[in-house]
């Protein structure tokens, strides 16, 4: 595992879409999460209309509501991100028929794949430390600009706020890696995950939310799951848009990492037993 | 699963059907000997690169054993005395050359040492810090080679490593097959090219629809089928025809273009040359001709019966 680890290593930072990946999550995240959000509710236009006056709503940005604010910009535009890096890690090998190179050399394929999943963890556990680290950077800037005082949150709650910002960027990248093996397919691994984000669960998460059938799906949906860990980490003023969550954070914490724990197994099921070409 | 002593590569009753039903490979009964270069001849679709990627542990085989380089197919023991290129050589578009011989040598446990001596064997130091998406045909292919050396393996399984190249490349490639059996190292290459197999292998095997129909040296496989003839052109050809009806069978002659062939014993050649001019025929050639390999494979392939595997209950 350790030779595939150092293999994928190489392989992952020479590559530039990953980080171009990574580098439009951060972009997106403090360029709309941060600058430009303090910079329309520091000067709301005519026709703003909030229950939250705007001077209460930019406190968002500021580091008071580090955790909750990258939470959950990451759970959008991160899970889509996180989808594609782990679609693109396995799908690729075999788009470029690389599969089989790497399965001639010497190390099992359980072995092969390990060393990936190895590899996916290190880097979301980066991501997610350079994320939040810079976020809090760009918060501590908007707040000096803005004059005003605010608090960092407590060493546990930046604790608890790491392990759930990787524990969802694990779960994404590892459903992305999944599909890839699944489907053999850059296009539909990456095309079948956003489908599955944006149109399963948030769009007809919404639309059926409070349809008795679809709730109780939806209990076991790791975007939901995720969402629920998320509101656990409570904004510091009464947020008007915030929805009543179908399950409680524990429960969604267990959940998402059984979904870690089953997109894994199932991927190293698939990955060796299944033939590498020929038809 | 013993292995038997001095194979490199044995199979027995190695049999691959897909999940589609097609049935790639039957009862593949092949073995290998240490040191040699064997070719593995047929024709397109007939089973060589489902053969090798079973051999390599690339797929399950249905049914039937393999033991390559002391181990089981796909194993780490068995993959680290062999080294392959399977099919069109494949590594990261991205990644120069060099780069992804480090990426190969990092999932062999190989040093990176060993990376600049594979790249001027196969001469491509020049061109190693290019992206490997710029490289031509053949220089995918040497890269190919190049990763199949770097563990300094044992068994070496090239499959169809002149494909795509250039006669110029066809020669270097050859060239280049020859240098690597030195040290006793088995070559295991397939081809549908019977020069490339003729020039550089010394036993062959022929697969056909599946099966192995013939095993053994170019001469021996020639002889198989016959092997040598007597070519005579003479004139006047109606003349001649008739002389030499009156010696042979109808079955032994055969004409096209003004040239008979024979199938006689060579030996003949001086007393039928003495027959013809003495009965007013001039005789302009007269030579011994071997059957070529590619004769001998025609024959054999185009023989080879469509193979099936015993139903068991329930059909399909």
């Amino acid at each position: 595992m350790i030779a595939s680890l150092r293999a994928e290593s190489l392989k992952t930072r020479k590559r530039w879409a990953n980080w171009i990946l990574f580098g439009i999550l951060l972009l997106t995240l403090l360029l709309l999460g941060y600058v430009l959000t303090y910079v329309l509710l520091s000067h709301p236009p005519r026709n703003f209309e909030s229950r939250v006056p705007a001077r209460i709503l930019k406190r968002e940005v500021f580091p008071e509501n580090l955790i909750p604010n990258v939470l959950a910009f990451t759970s959008t535009i991160g899970a889509a991100i996180m989808i594609i890096l782990g679609g693109l890690s396995t799908a690729s090998e075999y788009g470029w028929l690389t599969v089989q190179t790497i399965l001639i050399q010497k190390p099992s394929r359980r072995a092969v794949l390990l060393g990936k999943l190895a590899m996916l963890a290190i880097i979301t556990l980066l991501i997610a430390v350079v994320t939040l680290a810079a976020t809090a950077l760009t918060s501590y800037v908007l707040v000096t600009i803005d004059g005003t005082s605010s608090n960092w949150p407590s060493a546990t709650v930046l604790f608890k706020g790491f392990g759930a910002l990787w524990l969802e960027f694990a779960v994404w990248t590892a459903f992305g890696m999944f599909l890839g093996i699944a489907f053999r397919s850059t296009a539909a691994a990456i095309g079948g995950g956003l489908t599955y984000l944006f149109v399963g669960e948030a769009l007809l998460g919404q639309l059926l939310r409070n349809t008795d059938v679809v709730k109780e799906v939806l209990r076991f949906l790791p975007g939901v799951n995720a969402g629920a860990v998320n509101a656990s980490f409570r904004l510091t003023f009464q947020n008007p848009n915030a929805t009543t969550q179908l399950v409680d954070a524990t429960r969604g914490t267990i959940t998402l990492l059984a979904y870690l724990a089953a997109f894994t197994v199932l991927a190293l099921l698939i990955f060796r037993r299944r033939d590498v070409g020929g038809s | 699963m013993g292995l038997t002593q001095g194979l490199a590569v044995e199979t027995r009753g190695l049999t691959k059907r897909y999940s589609t039903g097609v049935l790639a490979v039957v009862d593949l009964n092949l073995q290998v000997r240490t040191g040699e270069v064997y070719g593995f001849l047929g024709p397109n679709g007939a089973g060589k690169t489902t053969t090798l990627r079973m051999l390599s542990g690339l797929l399950r085989p249905t049914s039937g054993t393999a033991t390559v380089a002391g181990g089981s197919p796909g194993s780490p023991g068995s993959l680290a005395r062999m080294g392959a290129m399977v099919e069109t050589p494949a590594f990261y578009p991205y990644l120069s050359g060099r780069d992804n011989l480090r990426v190969v040598a990092r999932y062999a446990g190989v040093p990176r040492s060993r990376i600049e001596p594979v790249l001027r064997q196969v001469d491509l130091t020049d061109r190693a810090r290019h992206k490997f998406r710029t490289y031509s045909t053949g220089m995918k292919q040497r890269l190919g080679v190049a990763a199949a050396l770097l563990k300094e393996p044992e068994l070496l399984i090239l499959d169809e490593p002149t494909s795509g190249l250039d006669p110029q490349g066809t020669v270097e490639m050859r060239e280049l097959i020859k240098q690597l059996r030195h040290g006793g190292r088995t070559v295991l290459l397939s081809s549908h090219l019977l020069n490339e197999v003729e020039l550089t292998c010394d036993r062959v095997g022929v697969i056909a629809k599946g099966k192995l129909v013939a095993e053994g040296t170019v001469d021996e496989l020639r002889a198989r089928s016959g092997g040598r003839a007597l070519l005579v052109r003479a004139t006047p050809v109606d003349q001649a025809q008739r002389v030499l009806q009156s010696l042979f069978l109808p079955g032994q002659i055969q004409v096209r273009d003004g040239v008979f062939s024979l199938a006689v014993d060579p030996a003949q050649a001086a007393a039928l040359n003495r027959r013809l001019v003495a009965d007013g025929v001039d005789v302009s050639e007269l030579r011994v001709s071997e059957q070529s390999l590619e004769d001998v494979f025609l024959e054999l392939t185009e023989q080879a019966p469509t193979p099936t595997l015993p139903h068991k209950g329930g059909g399909g």
